[in-house]
């Protein structure tokens, strides 16, 4: 068949190297080589944001993305998000809280959506919560939760940044 | 942890058992199951609608290199019997002389990966000789229509109970009817003031779940391991059994999550060709579908409802005549089932003199039509509360005061032999009336306005269905909890494990859900119906309640007080101011090595011949919904702008669990109402094909407003009063806007989904 590519990237902070044919997709890359089983795959066509992952910060759809572009990237998984093998984010932390997940297959691809709009809108209004997350399907919530639970993260932030500069003040 | 143990269990701050596992992405899904040496297998499938398969050459695909098989109908010699199906046995395992619908699977290929597997099945040639297809019910029952089979089935008769009949097969492209007949209907109608005649079309959508339809198999030494996304892994065993003449014990069947469901992963689908794919290739082999196959693996029934109303001078209803005709599709999985329930359902919550209702499910060469949230349910309040509405405006009643007049008050049975009505459906009526809010719109321009109401009804199951389980504690004080519900994101193991905690009076974190396995986990039959908490949920709470009277007996005996003195708390028992630690008490019993005490639980509802379904029915699940929504006269369009929808929990036992299976069915209800359907071309092509095409809800398309409640009305047959909700979101939705479309515009629409270009076409109907 085809020559395969060598590419070099970081994986949630830990460089990894691999070798794949061109043809060959992230997801594929992550999930079957190297045993990324939380990057999960339902349309195979980029339409559902299941196989949602960060490449350099920006959610990507893993499944429609050739591995070969991530080249000397950062890839970031729902696992690589807390930084920590056992630890989970807020993001998480507030999935949890709102029941913001059922049959839990669309949620890593849902939480990394919903970190990466809370890193570029710290304080998001609801139309903004549903522009972003029209990339990513959920059949089971009806979407209300998650979007709870995306304004319960940007309320504790924000009170937290209101305690932090308070005591800076102090 | 004193805060986490609660007498009367009510789980409202705690997370979900399987929170973790599923926000970090752990899983496990099916998906996740890597079997040494295993092989990929990939379906080549049918791209015509009705075909005869002349010949199949498989020469090519099987020279392509790591190849290891291409199975096709020729290769079933394993099988004892090669079709299965839900009473009627009619799905090939793998078509052999005529292809039924496009999706239908006429070869299988196994190879190293996927890739090689895909490469390999464009080279599989079929010679195929079209065959007329018959894509819809009406086409399917004309003259002209050719027979899809050309013989009749293997089959299980249905039985139900009075004034019932049923019938397999019994007519030309007909896979089965229903017939109940309740009191002397021509009688009553002669009597009445009104008799109306209405006829409703309901749409079909598919399940979408999202993890798509997995099947992993494997042949050992003396028998076949499993890992599926199938809910009913005891009925999947017996099926295989069935199918390949061999012990139910030769499978061993392991479930993991399941990633959503809705109806679509119930019952044999192609587990039986995975198994076959593995016995030939005498490797592990991965059955793992696209969600484009997986949509073409089965939908929700389309169809049509014809109902006849009667009703006196004072607005009582007297009567109703119920003709529904299901699209089936093209094999008959679990239709029969949908049909008779269809038909049962549809009158309503309502109270009657006489009920006829007969029901039947036409074949067509559509993809398979089968268990779909609702179950029948959908179809019924579609109709059922979209007449009701009409009615009263007709006889010139409030609908509201109308359907108060009629219905079914708590504890009067559902009909004559059937289960006490455990809901007091006027409570949530008046509840969604009291909770839908003015919306101040501008009332010039193209827009009008209105608001609907609808009573969505449907029942728990019945079958004389049970639960089964086990629960035993370990020696240092942890709980294993045994039973067959499956995780499928109904939050049956989070309320399950609770049931356990709060019995044992342990913190929640003690107790841990076992992984569902045929071989250890007691006998279920089936995750259905909504019926986790009832069924099983008795069962696991009687079990604990035996293993905690158990414990206490034991400790009764070792301290030389009655049983009746003592509290047990935490793994201490108390009481006569004596105290002892579970550990020194299994130690002291059983000795240095320890033991686990254990104890069963069953329940079974009984079979009634008096009962029309020939069981009582377990409970009853109503789904109230008000819509508030405005109609553009000029484009059609329709914009939600309130909406409220409640369930009856009977007693909550996890808040967001109830919440989440009401707003998440009503979304799904609120897009098959206004965009959602799998539609076929006028060259009989799916025109949907894959999930580019097929418009599924999104964040956006929840409405401004929407606020969901719960009842607790305590009268559910489950813990505490406990029911199910799982299906209830689907039952209200499309009536409620249909009647808000009529209070707007003073126009009906009857046919699903409610397009702008229907809206369009009946405003300019009604102008003419």
């Amino acid at each position: 068949m085809s020559d395969l590519i060598a590419l070099k990237f970081r994986l949630n902070g830990v460089g990894r190297t691999a070798a794949v044919e061109p043809q060959v997709m992230l997801a594929d890359l992550l999930r079957e080589q190297l045993g990324e089983i939380d990057v999960r795959v339902s349309c195979d066509q980029g339409v559902c944001g299941v196989c949602t992952v960060l490449v350099d910060g920006i959610p990507t759809t893993s499944c429609l993305t050739p591995a070969f572009l991530v080249a000397d990237r950062e890839v970031t998984t729902v696992k690589g998000l807390s930084g920590n093998a056992t630890g989970l984010t807020d993001v998480q932390q507030a999935f949890i809280a709102c029941s913001a997940f059922q049959c839990g297959y669309c949620t890593p691809g849902m939480v990394v959506s919903a970190t990466a709009l809370l890193a570029e809108h710290p304080s998001p209004d609801r139309q903004t919560i549903r522009d972003w997350l029209d990339a990513n399907v959920c059949r089971c919530t009806g979407y209300q939760t998650i979007i709870e639970a995306i304004e319960m993260v940007a309320a504790q932030r924000q009170a937290q940044a209101q305690t932090t500069t308070a005591e800076a003040a102090d | 942890m004193p805060d986490t143990l609660r007498q009367n269990l009510k789980l409202s701050d705690t997370a979900r058992q399987d929170a973790r596992d599923k926000v970090s992405g752990e899983g496990p899904f099916a998906g996740d199951i890597t079997l040494p040496g295993m092989l990929e297998a990939r379906l080549l499938r049918s791209p015509h609608a009705h075909a005869r398969i002349i010949a199949i050459d498989t020469s090519r695909a099987e020279a392509v290199e790591g190849v290891r098989l291409v199975a096709t109908g020729r290769d079933l010699g394993l099988l004892k019997q090669t079709t299965y199906g839900n009473w009627v046995h009619d799905q090939p395992v793998i078509c052999t002389d005529r292809v039924r619908f496009e999706g239908d699977v006429v070869a299988a290929v196994v190879a190293v990966d996927e890739t090689t597997a895909f490469r390999a099945m464009e080279l599989i040639h079929v010679s195929y000789q079209l065959l007329p297809p018959v894509m819809d019910i009406h086409e399917a029952r004309s003259d002209a229509a050719p027979e899809l089979f050309d013989q009749k089935h293997p089959n299980v008769p249905m039985k139900l109970g009075r004034d019932t009949r049923t019938a397999n097969e019994p007519a030309k492209n007909v896979l089965f009817s229903y017939d109940f007949e309740d009191g002397d209907i021509d009688a009553v109608e002669a009597g009445a003031a009104h008799v109306f005649t209405d006829r409703f079309h309901f749409s079909r959508i598919g399940h979408f779940y999202m993890e798509p339809w997995i099947c992993v198999a494997q042949q050992l030494t003396d028998r076949i391991e499993l890992w599926s996304c199938n809910q009913d892994p005891f009925v999947l065993r017996q099926d295989l059994s069935e199918l390949f003449g061999l012990p139910e014990g030769h499978f061993r069947v392991r479930t993991a999550y399941v990633g959503g469901g809705f109806g679509g992963k119930s019952y044999c689908k192609h587990e039986p060709l995975a198994v076959l794919l593995t016995m030939l290739a005498n490797a592990p082999v991965r059955l793992l579908m696209t969600l484009d196959e997986s949509m073409l693996t089965l939908s929700q029934h389309d169809g049509d409802l014809v109902l006849t109303t009667s009703v006196d001078a004072q607005g009582k209803l007297l009567s109703r005549r119920t003709e529904i005709d299901l699209n089936g599709g093209a094999y008959a999985d679990a239709s029969a089932q949908v049909c008779a329930r269809a038909a049962y359902r549809s009158s309503g919550p309502y109270r009657w003199q006489a009920y006829h209702a007969h029901s039947r499910v036409i074949r067509t060469t559509t993809i398979p039509a089968g268990s779909y949230r609702g179950m029948g349910g959908t179809q019924a309040s579609y109709a059922s509360e979209s007449q009701i509405d009409m009615i009263a405006r007709r006889i010139g009643m409030d609908p509201i005061a109308f359907r108060r007049l009629n219905l079914i008050p708590p504890g009067e049975p559902f009909k004559d032999g059937d289960s006490k009505v455990d809901a007091d459906f006027a409570e949530g009526l008046d509840r969604v009336v009291s909770d839908l809010r003015h919306v101040d719109v501008p009332t010039d321009g193209p827009w009008a306005h209105g608001k609907g109401f609808a009573i969505g009804l449907k029942d728990g199951g019945s079958f004389g269905r049970l639960g089964k389980a086990t629960v035993k504690v370990t020696t240092d004080g942890r709980v294993l909890v045994l039973c067959g519900a499956i995780e499928i994101g109904q939050g049956a193991t989070t309320v399950i494990s609770g049931l356990v905690a709060d019995v044992l009076k342990v913190p929640r974190e003690w107790v841990r859900y076992a992984a569902i396995d045929t071989d250890v986990t007691p006998f279920d039959q089936g995750t259905h119906a909504s019926c986790a908490t009832t069924l099983t949920g008795n069962a696991v709470w009687r079990a604990a309640q035996k293993l905690r009277g158990e414990i206490l007996e034991l400790a009764a005996g070792e301290l030389d007080c009655a049983a009746a003195d003592l509290d047990l708390r935490e793994w201490k028992v108390t009481g006569k101011g004596l105290s002892l630690d579970l550990k020194e008490l299994v130690r002291k019993k059983f000795g240095r090595f320890g033991f686990e005490l254990s104890a069963d639980g069953f329940v079974q509802y009984p079979k009634e011949a008096d009962a029309p379904f020939g069981a009582k029915h377990l409970y009853w699940m109503p789904h109230w919904v008000g819509v508030s929504l405005s109609v553009d006269r000029e484009t059609g369009e329709i914009h939600i702008n309130d909406l409220v929808t409640g369930v009856d929990a009977g007693h909550t036992l996890h808040p967001g669990g109830v919440r989440g299976q009401d707003e998440g069915g009503t979304l799904v209800a609120l897009a098959q109402t206004l965009f959602e359907e799998i539609t076929y071309n006028e060259e009989d092509e799916l025109a949907v094909p894959t999930p580019l095409d097929y418009r599924v809800a999104r964040a956006s398309d929840l409405p401004d407003r929407y606020q969901s409640f719960i009842l607790e009305q305590g009268m559910g047959p489950g813990p505490m009063g406990a029911k199910g909700v799982g299906e209830a979101g689907m039952l209200g939705v499309s009536a409620a806007v249909a009647n808000a479309i009529e209070d707007a515009t003073g126009v009906r629409l009857t046919s699903l989904p409610f397009t702008p270009e229907k809206v369009l076409a009946a405003l300019d109907a009604a102008a003419e």
